[in-house]
């Protein structure tokens, strides 16, 4: 009997789960992070021969993956990013690496590059080549894929912020604002990025708000739940409280 | 006593220890693991670790319920059968939870903090997150029930005021006196109850999104609040059922007048109540959001939730111990380290909800640190030594073998073990991890040596249960109603 009862009250809760909604999540941000980025040699277009970790051990740096031929996300993204950093004027010291992924890409056609966007001399901003690029590319979970047929990469718009020890604490994919360009820059630099999921259309009960812009706390009524038990149990005490007395024994 | 509830306080007692000696093997695979002695993919680490937590926080919040119960009913008239009730439902309970860590490979750990039970496409079997919420809606309902039903019973005899000694703090002899078991009793059933309402609530809004299709989602910080308010006062709260314990036995054993609630007595326990219900605040230091003066209020309620039931213990032990020729036997030496224990414990939670230092030791070793020295060391001590107590009850033997190396073999196995976790938490070594990154250098040499130092503290408790079961399960062949059955 006990056991029929039980199979029968496990089969209710997995047949339950069918009703369970199964929520996706985007890891594709998170992929690589907290790992090391690989060590990787880098030709820049000033000529200097220098590997990863001379650089972050000098600074961190925000990493782009671009090629020159691209007529798709790569300009855009650099000159976005470009303005987002001008706007910001950061206190923090970094370096921007853009290197390329594409193995036609010469020393030459980088520096043609950083002339497109006015950054040649711009001691902030290194252009680079790598003859390893596949580690590179794996090591901060980059995946182009060559279509033939347009002579174009596929690609993700992709900005990895490295710190100076060379962990991937940041990653951004596609064109971003400018709190999420200012977050990477924070978190690269060591310091502390508040963080605070936004709320869900569906989320109707939150104790307390936070408004990222003005940067203001707001109590919300969801704080009442958290009365809630408190207020049962006063009420249950009183109740139970209540009851007819028995007379208290000798013995205490 | 009712042969009743001696059956069903020894079928709790062989229950309990059966699990214990389980979940301190899973506990043991985790630190080999960290240690690199062994290999264990970081699912299953997760599953083992989340079955471990639960498994310890359960068994020990009822120990402590066990305890109390078969206690309290020298004063109050409390019969087996809500201790029956809550036996069925924590099995039902119990079994659900480990099919859902075992077959289902569920494995958010303990706390679930919201939204990890949700984001299971990939970890773990989609059914497994609301058999979860539904085991603890079986456990709840048992231990609910069981808790009001122990205040009934309290609020038959005592009123209000006499329940929680008030009385004592205005008269220095008042004509009906709180018994300490009583006001300890019915400080932590309440705060017990708190918690298990609030677990209403969190169960609520988690069958909600559940079951809403996605209509429904929850606020993290809202959820976050309501599980360390459940988590943080129901792992307090089974602690001082073990003091309430203490309080009641340690001078009849010690053959020492019985304990009296004294102003300070009341006092001490009364601020507990109140304080112990804002100390959570300490689990939320990095959530900004949350106002800075509830964090500041959290670091203070830490302080004076703790600070006055021990110096409150530490007093009341002192007074009684001191100056005395004392009858020492394992019950007793088996309290005198727990209070020990709890005690260095407590210090090391003392320095951790103290904001300046969180910053440094939140989510480190630390935490597991102080837990286990107050629980392993603490709690689970005092809990042993009423078994050992009970046992002797029900056998009528007082025989006790192998005493100092049962105690040897505890202390240095479990002072040993939580010793590694204050070291690595001093590294700054993360909680948490199944394999623990290669920059810290000497943190799965730690956990290597707390594995070999827990194999021993297991070796102890073995022992001590071999000598509980002999002598528990004499009492399902006796059918005298009063005293024992030898
Ligand atoms: C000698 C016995 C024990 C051993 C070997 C052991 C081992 C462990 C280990 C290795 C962890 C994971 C630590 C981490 O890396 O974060 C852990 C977590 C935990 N332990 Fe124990 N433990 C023991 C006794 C206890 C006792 C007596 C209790 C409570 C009464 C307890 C409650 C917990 C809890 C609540 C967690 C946290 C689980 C989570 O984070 O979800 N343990 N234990």
């Amino acid at each position: 009997m006990h056991k029929s009862l039980l199979v029968f009250t496990f089969g209710f809760f997995c047949g339950l789960n069918l009703y369970s909604q199964s929520q996706e999540y985007n890891l594709s941000e998170e992929d690589r992070l907290y790992t090391k980025v690989e060590n990787v040699k880098i030709l820049t277009t000033r000529g200097e021969m220098l590997s990863l970790s001379q650089m972050y051990v000098r600074e961190p740096f925000v990493l782009a993956l671009v090629f020159t031929r691209c007529i798709g996300v790569c300009s855009p993204l650099i000159s976005n990013f470009k303005e987002k950093i001008s706007e910001l004027n950061p206190k923090e010291k970094f370096k921007i690496l853009v290197v390329s992924f594409d193995t036609a890409d010469t020393k030459a056609d980088l520096d043609n590059y950083a002339k497109l966007f006015n950054l040649n001399q711009n001691e902030n901003w290194v252009f680079a080549t790598t003859g390893q690029i596949p580690e590179l590319i794996e090591s901060v979970g980059f995946h182009p894929e060559w279509d033939s047929s347009r002579r174009q990469f596929e690609h993700d718009a992709l900005l990895v912020g490295i710190n100076g020890n060379g962990y991937i604490v940041k990653k951004l994919i596609g064109i971003r604002n400018i709190r999420a360009v200012e977050s990477m820059i924070k978190e690269i630099s060591n310091e502390f990025v508040i963080s605070y999921p936004l709320p869900h259309n569906n989320s109707i009960l939150s104790c307390f708000t936070y408004d990222p812009i003005t940067g203001k706390k707001k109590p919300k009524f969801g704080l009442f739940l958290l009365l809630v038990p408190a207020i049962g149990t006063v009420i249950l005490l009183v109740i139970i409280s209540r009851q007819k007395k028995k007379k208290i024994s000798e013995n205490y | 006593m009712n042969i009743s509830l001696k059956r069903i306080t020894s079928t709790w007692i062989i229950t309990i220890l059966l699990l214990f000696f389980t979940a301190i093997i899973l506990g043991i695979t985790m630190r080999f693991n960290q240690g690199k002695v062994i290999s264990i993919d970081d699912g299953k680490f997760y599953g083992i670790m989340t079955t471990h937590g639960m498994t310890m926080i359960a068994i020990w919040a009822v120990a402590g319920m066990v305890g109390v119960h078969y206690l309290l009913s020298r004063y109050i008239n409390v019969g087996a059968g809500l201790s029956k009730f809550a036996f069925i439902m924590t099995v039902i309970g119990v079994a659900m939870f480990y099919v859902t860590t075992f077959i289902g490979h569920f494995h958010a750990g303990w706390t679930f903090l919201y939204p990890l039970p949700f984001k299971n496409s990939f970890a773990w079997e989609s059914w497994a997150t609301p058999m979860f919420f539904w085991s603890l809606t079986v456990l709840g309902v048992g231990w609910l029930v069981w808790s009001v039903g122990l205040l009934v019973a309290i609020f038959k005899k005592y009123s209000f005021s006499q329940t929680f000694a008030w009385q004592h703090l205005t008269k220095k002899d008042p004509e009906v006196q709180t018994p300490p078991l009583v006001l300890i009793s019915a400080i932590s059933l309440v705060g017990i109850v708190l918690c298990l309402l609030t677990a209403v609530v969190i169960l609520v809004l988690s069958f909600a999104e559940i079951y809403s299709d996605g209509k429904f989602v929850n606020d993290p910080l809202l959820m976050k609040n309501l599980i360390y308010f459940f988590g943080h006062t129901i792992a307090n709260e089974s602690l001082y059922l073990g003091l309430g314990i203490v309080y009641e036995l340690m001078p009849e054993i010690s053959g020492r007048p019985k304990f009296k609630t004294t102003w300070y007595v009341a006092l001490g326990w009364n601020f507990t109540l109140l304080f112990v219900l804002t100390a959570y605040f300490h689990h939320l230091y990095m959530d900004f959001v949350q106002p800075l003066g509830l964090q500041m209020f959290g670091q203070f309620a830490s302080y004076f939730a703790s600070i006055p039931s021990a110096v409150v213990t530490i007093i009341s032990i002192i007074v009684l111990l001191y100056g005395h020729r004392i009858k020492w036997t394992i019950t007793n030496l088996l309290f005198f380290i727990g209070i020990t224990g709890w005690i260095i414990g407590g210090v090391g939670a003392l320095i951790d909800s103290t904001i300046s230092n969180n910053i440094f030791l939140h989510n480190t070793l630390w935490v597991p640190a102080h837990f286990h020295t107050y629980n392993a060391l603490g709690n689970v001590l005092l809990i042993l030594g009423f078994f050992t107590w009970v046992a002797n009850e029900f056998s009528g033997s007082q025989t006790d073998p192998m005493r100092k190396l049962k105690l040897a073999l505890l202390i240095i196995g479990g002072f040993g073990f939580v010793l590694m976790f204050y070291c690595g938490g001093a590294e700054s070594v993360p909680r948490r991890y199944s394999v623990y990154p290669a920059e810290f250098t000497r943190a799965a040499l730690f956990a290597s040596a707390a594995a070999w130092f827990a194999i021993i503290y297991l070796l102890g408790m073995s022992l001590i249960f071999v000598d509980i079961f002999k002598k528990c399960i004499r009492v399902y062949s006796s059918s005298h109603s009063d005293s024992s059955v030898a």
